[in-house]
């Protein structure tokens, strides 16, 4: 069904090329460019409101751009037959059914993109979910509902992989955990895009670093490159940012 | 098909549409006790009056349980999916986005189906092995052409409550224009002058299935103009209209 990839020196690459989404008056993404190459962890980094979860959406055809274009593997993403194939996503942990069991949650999506329910409990074992399978996920902790949203984004095997603060709500194990998976999965020659308000998450996580401030672009480098002209990733994180948080009321 | 075999697990794996499916079928149960009472009344009553006796059809009676019923379970299978956020996931899975209405529409609709022959064709058969004894059944020759048509009603509110769900993304106004159409505005109509009584009484839901099979309406509530064509237009549009708009609608909106 998939054949031979459209693009093939795209394949696995994230294009935003000059993105903007305005609700109403607001741009939430301002004229935003980046790209993310498969093989490494990237970070994508910015205060809370900077834009992020809205350039996820619009990667994902959720939202339509005011202006300009997201393309995965040289296309844009609704122009693909059974997505979750080429590209897995967690948005939103609490998106579930609370009665839905975790083992209904990962079947229907899989059943809609035409994968093997083999794989439901593969992915299912992969996060450490299999013995909750049967359960309601209504009932399960935010640090298991995260689990069961990476298990639905790496339900088809994906080559292109984005998450969103994937890390909230999880005790010191399951960051752990999450960081050896990315890391991992990354190392497995996939695209992982992995977005974050905290610097801290990044340090050991990601090798590249996408910053964003009020919906724009503030510095699209290496870890490496900041820890070389900063004192540290936090500084670096703080210097970069000192114009764009957003302090309570006097937005 | 693979998005088919994904909305049938959905619906089938929350337990509320259980819950829903048992209410809908329980509407035989209501038809029972009902006729109990009507019994139990008969048989109370003086010999002079029994022979005057009459009841109202049990299916007309009962089936307002399966169409709220279902037409709540349609509004559900799509507002659930707006107040959790699952809907990103759908949309994200389907990319296209209408194969997922579509998909939704054919197994609440598919249910409707099931759901609405059952109770009617079962509450028809508990009035004539309960009360053909002591008030006048109409025959089942007589009445399966109504009897068909009633039971369409019950998928037709399941669609209507999908594509109203679809349309308003929220349960709460959905469901109120669901009920506003089943009880509210038929008695809104019933009290209005002639001639808008009669004319707007043949366009209301209720009155579709006898003015399809030209049953006599002289003794209901609802108006009789429409010819058998162009009741089932009617009957067919009640679906139709919000679940086209739900299909227009569902494609450019931000999720
Ligand atoms: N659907 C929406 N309608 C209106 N404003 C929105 C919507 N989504 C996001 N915003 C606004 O856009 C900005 C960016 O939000 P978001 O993308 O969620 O940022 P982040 O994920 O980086 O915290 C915020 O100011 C937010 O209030
Ligand atoms: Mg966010």
């Amino acid at each position: 069904m998939c054949g031979a990839p459209a693009f093939p020196d795209r394949e696995g690459v994230i294009e935003v090329k000059q993105l903007t989404k305005r609700y109403g008056r607001a741009r939430a993404v301002d004229d935003l460019s980046f790209t993310v190459q498969p093989g490494h962890v990237t970070g994508f980094l910015g205060p809370n409101g900077a834009g992020k979860s809205t350039t996820m959406r619009l990667i994902l055809g959720l939202d339509t751009p005011t202006s300009g274009e997201a393309l995965v593997n040289g296309r844009r993403y609704a122009t693909l037959g059974r997505p979750l194939h080429e590209v897995g996503a967690l948005l939103d942990a609490n998106a579930l059914h609370p009665t839905r069991s975790a083992y209904n949650h990962l079947l229907w999506m899989a059943r809609s993109n035409g994968i093997d329910p083999v794989r439901v409990a593969e992915v299912l074992e992969q996060v450490g979910l299999a013995g909750v399978a049967r359960k309601k996920a209504g009932g399960f902790s935010l640090g298991m509902k995260q689990r069961l949203g990476i298990a639905a984004a790496l339900l088809g095997d994906p080559g292109v992989l984005l998450f969103d603060e994937p890390v909230n709500g999880l005790d010191p194990d399951g960051v752990r955990w999450i960081r050896d998976l990315m890391r991992s999965l990354a190392a497995e020659g996939r695209t992982v895009l992995l977005s974050s308000h905290l610097m801290s998450e990044m340090a050991l996580t990601a090798d590249r670093i996408v910053i964003v401030g009020r919906g724009r672009l503030i510095v699209e480098t290496s870890v490496k490159d900041l820890t070389e002209r900063y004192d540290s990733l936090e500084s670096a994180y703080l210097a970069l940012t000192a114009g764009s948080v957003e302090y309570g009321a006097a937005r | 098909m693979n998005v088919l075999a994904a909305e049938w697990l959905k619906i089938r794996s929350i337990r509320s549409n259980h819950l829903i499916l048992a209410i809908s079928l329980g509407a035989i149960l209501l038809a029972v006790a009902v006729a109990m009472s009507a019994i139990a009344m008969y048989d109370s009553a003086p010999a002079s009056m029994r022979a005057g006796a009459r009841i109202a059809e049990l299916e007309e009676v009962v089936l307002i349980v399966p169409q709220l019923a279902m037409g709540i379970m349609g509004v559900l299978a799509i507002t659930s999916e707006y107040a959790t956020g699952l809907i990103r996931t759908s949309f994200a899975l389907v990319p296209g986005r209408r194969p997922v209405l579509a998909a939704k529409s054919v197994v609440v609709g598919g249910l409707g189906l099931v759901v609405g022959p059952v109770v009617v064709f079962a509450t028809y058969a508990v009035s004539w092995w309960m009360l053909e004894s002591r008030y006048p059944v109409a025959g089942f020759a007589d009445r399966l052409p109504t009897l068909v048509t009633s039971s369409l009603t019950v998928a037709v509110y399941a669609l209507l409550g999908l594509g109203l769900g679809a349309v308003l993304r929220s349960a709460a106004g959905a469901i109120a224009i669901l009920v506003g159409l089943v009880y509210v505005i038929p008695m809104i109509v019933g009290n209005l002058p002639e001639p808008w009584s009669e004319r707007l009484g043949s366009v209301m839901l209720g009155a579709l299935p006898r003015e399809i099979t030209g049953e006599d309406l002289t003794s209901s509530v609802y108006g009789a103009l429409l010819s058998p064509f162009a009741a089932a237009v009617a009957l067919v549009l009640y679906a139709a209209v919000p679940l086209g708009s739900g299909l227009l609608l569902i494609r450019g909106r931000d999720v």
